[in-house]
């Protein structure tokens, strides 16, 4: 180290006890002086505490005894500082504070980090933390979820025959062969629409643990049973990506970033976030239902070597619905589910491969 | 910045010269001028400027993200460093002081106590989730209790701290007994509770050997809640009409008004989504002009009735409607800039509030004694700040 200059600083001195302020110089060379109304104090120079620079704001020497100095000598203190190597980190945070270039770059930083974080860095620490969750954990969830479903009227008892049922349960299991990972699969035949309309529908989905629920509904809509079996390798793509998992972790990771950029843990502003937080969370979700198509497209093509029945029962799905929302709107953006035309084109290309 | 925007940075004690000789500081916080007291008035005076905290501000979210948030403590220290040093009162600025280490502490165990619970909530493990609630709401008085020592304690004016000497069991009444009744009794016991915790605040409140004191009334606080619940019924009212009227303009020219057409058919999609919007959008609003008009005016009644060893009053000119539109322009035009203009609005409001505020005093400013109070641990204020509890004015 080099040995520092010395300086001259003028300031205001407080004794620490009274609100007085006396006006001083505190020199700073071999010892520290403090000259206050003409009387001279020397103190040793690792005595004193220099409270690290703050922009624009008075600097503070810290002398013992509770008692301190002050002063807008601010070239010389840090040249002092500087030579003396004290608060080299927070030094180096007011030199980036002090100038536009570098706070220009923290800009573009700050936003790439976000994005980053936001569009790679989220879903892929989610995968990966969705992957390495033991087992165990995933067994809870389909328990309570599907009990939720029927305590809401969601779903019912499926009113199929024995029989069909029985057929259907034969076809899943070359799916679930197929599909592998050692999950306790198991696909469960339900009424869509036990109350009336309030109910989850023409539909399929699957939990975390190989949980699959397939509705009449759905049955009843398709013209082949290779309609549904490219269904439940869809969901089964769900189940072994640990796509359910996956959404959690990604709440968490979202609400991580909401907090880093209001500050705060829960607040206005978060639910200001809100909205925000929902077009990402469905942009995730396309994301999945996009990774899950590709995995029934794998096992279309092998099997059937085409996805064409899947591209039929997804777009009779579609039409059942309403026609009016097929064609992309910026509201898009809020889906959970990619548009049917985009998924039913994305099927085609992997055809033409 | 420019030093010329600096007050002069040498200040020969203008007090020096009445008191020469005398270099033994006066006991007590009372004038020793015999006969009618003269008063003094000192305005509040705000020196930062926003291009200089635009650039602190965003170099330390930048260093909080690279660093994962584990920079955030020094962040949130060095920006209240900024506010406080860069307030002057009677030619000397405040200081913050607090350990940005042990504030890290603090954040790192209230954070990883909330991501467990959100976990435990996402999951609904309920065993789990339900006691950490449980153990936050019967800790909630006791945090702020924490937290308004913490914050007086490191807050250093004329080389004196502040310090707080309102008890925990007061905090069990100002922010337990008092939210509770508030969550019960909504509007009729919400200003209440505010006056309860101003109250707490203030007396609470010490400069060196100096107390506070609080000289204001229950009644202005229902003024505030009542102006600040009719404005929001009003609020609610024209944005529920405008909604609706822009929904229904919407479903009009996009041509859903079809022949046939039940109203199940109109409340769907689009429609409800423009409808929602309108309204999430002037919840906003409504949120930040109701909210804003209340900090605003519960902020100028306390300092227009607050105490110092009885010898400083403070005052404040400033009007909690320019706060307002102040809050409603700065929410503007932070979205406008995805959060850039947040520096910007921060000190537009700061330097709005200051120079409306003033202290008047019958005794120098110079003649207080200190007495030390140590901040204690930083866990309070960890929880307070991350879990954006209100306290302070």
């Amino acid at each position: 180290m080099t040995r520092p200059p010395a300086v001259t600083l003028r300031g205001v001195y407080f004794d620490g006890h009274s609100s007085r302020d006396r006006a001083a110089t505190l020199s700073l060379g071999e010892s520290a002086q403090l000259t206050l109304d003409g009387e001279s104090h020397a103190f040793a120079v690792a005595a004193l505490g220099v409270d690290p620079p703050v922009p624009g704001v008075r600097r503070v020497i810290r002398l013992p005894g509770g008692a301190r100095f002050e002063t807008t000598d601010f070239a010389p203190l840090l040249a002092w500082e500087r030579a003396s190597g004290r608060n080299r980190a927070l030094r180096g945070v007011a030199w980036l504070e002090a100038h536009w270039v570098s706070a220009l770059t923290a800009v573009g930083l700050a936003f790439a980090l976000l994005g980053g974080f936001i569009v790679w860095g989220i879903p892929a620490l989610a995968t990966q933390a969705a992957r390495v969750t033991p087992r165990g954990v995933l067994a809870s969830f389909d328990e309570q979820t599907l009990h939720f479903l029927e305590e809401q009227d969601f779903i019912g008892p499926s009113g199929l025959p024995r029989e069909r049922q029985a057929q259907l349960q034969r076809e899943f299991r070359q799916v679930q062969g197929w599909a592998g990972g050692g999950y306790p699969y198991r696909l469960l035949l339900r009424d869509g629409e036990p109350a009336g309309a309030a109910g989850v529908g023409a539909n399929a989905f699957a939990l975390p643990n190989g949980t699959i629920v397939m509705t009449d509904q759905l049955v009843a809509l398709a013209r082949s049973d290779r309609e549904l079996l490219g269904v439940l390798a869809h969901e089964t793509g769900h189940v072994t990506r640990r796509h359910g998992l996956a959404t959690v972790y990604q709440g968490l990771g979202l609400g991580l970033v909401t907090t880093l950029l209001t500050g705060d843990l829960v607040s206005a502003s978060t639910f200001a976030a809100a909205v925000p937080a929902a077009i990402l969370r469905g942009g995730y979700s396309r994301a999945a239902e996009s990774e899950a198509d590709r995995v029934s497209a794998d096992f279309m093509r092998g099997r059937y070597g085409t996805t064409k029945p899947l591209q039929d029962i997804l777009t009779r799905l579609e039409a059942g619905a309403d026609a009016r929302d097929s064609e992309p709107t910026w509201l898009d953006i809020f889906r959970s589910h990619p548009v049917t035309a985009d998924r039913v084109a994305a099927l085609k290309a992997l055809d033409a491969r | 910045m420019s030093e010329s925007t600096l007050p002069d940075p040498h200040p020969l004690g203008r007090h020096e010269v009445a008191r020469s000789g005398t270099s033994q500081p006066l006991p007590g916080a009372l004038t020793s001028t015999p006969g009618v007291p003269q008063v003094t008035r000192h305005d509040l005076r705000f020196t930062g400027s926003a291009g200089e905290y635009f650039r602190l501000w965003i170099v330390n979210v930048a260093l909080t993200l690279v660093t994962l948030g584990l920079y955030l403590p020094w962040a949130r220290v060095r920006t209240r460093q900024y506010f406080y040093g860069h307030t002057w009162l009677d030619g000397q600025n405040f200081e913050y002081r607090a350990n940005p280490s042990a504030l890290l502490r603090g954040y790192l165990l209230v954070g990883a106590l909330f991501a467990l619970y959100s976990f435990a909530m996402q999951r609904e493990y309920y065993w789990l989730g339900l006691p950490l609630l449980l153990l936050y709401v019967a800790l909630y008085p006791w945090l702020v209790w924490r937290s308004l020592r913490f914050q007086a304690a490191n807050t250093v004016h004329r080389g004196l701290n502040f310090s707080f000497h309102g008890t925990a069991g007061e905090s069990y009444v100002a922010y337990g007994a008092a939210n509770v009744a508030a969550s019960i009794a909504g509007i009729f016991a919400l200003p209440w509770a505010w006056f309860m915790q101003r109250q707490y605040q203030v007396k609470g409140l010490g400069y060196g050997q100096a107390r506070g004191h609080f000289r204001g009334d229950v009644a202005p606080f229902y003024l505030i809640g009542l102006t600040s619940l009719g404005l929001s019924l009003a609020g609610g009212l024209v944005a529920l009409l405008l909604g609706g009227v822009v929904a229904g303009a919407w479903s009009a020219l996009s041509g859903e008004l079809r022949a046939g057409t039940d109203v199940e058919d109109l409340l769907d999609g689009p429609t409800v989504l423009i409808f929602l919007g309108v309204a999430y959008v002037s919840f906003l609003l409504l949120y930040t002009v109701a909210w804003q008009y209340v900090r605003g005016a519960t902020m100028k009644y306390v300092l227009n009735n607050a105490e110092l060893g009885g010898v400083v009053r403070s005052g404040a000119t400033f009007s909690p409607w320019g706060l307002v539109w102040l809050g409603v322009t700065n929410s503007l035009a932070q979205v406008v800039t995805l959060g850039l203009a947040t520096p910007w609005a921060a000190i537009r409001r700061t330097r709005y509030v200051l120079d409306g505020v003033h202290v008047r005093t019958i005794a120098d400013l110079d003649h207080f004694r200190g007495q030390a109070q140590q901040p204690g641990s930083a866990l309070g204020e960890a929880a307070t700040e991350l879990l954006d509890i209100q306290v302070g004015f």
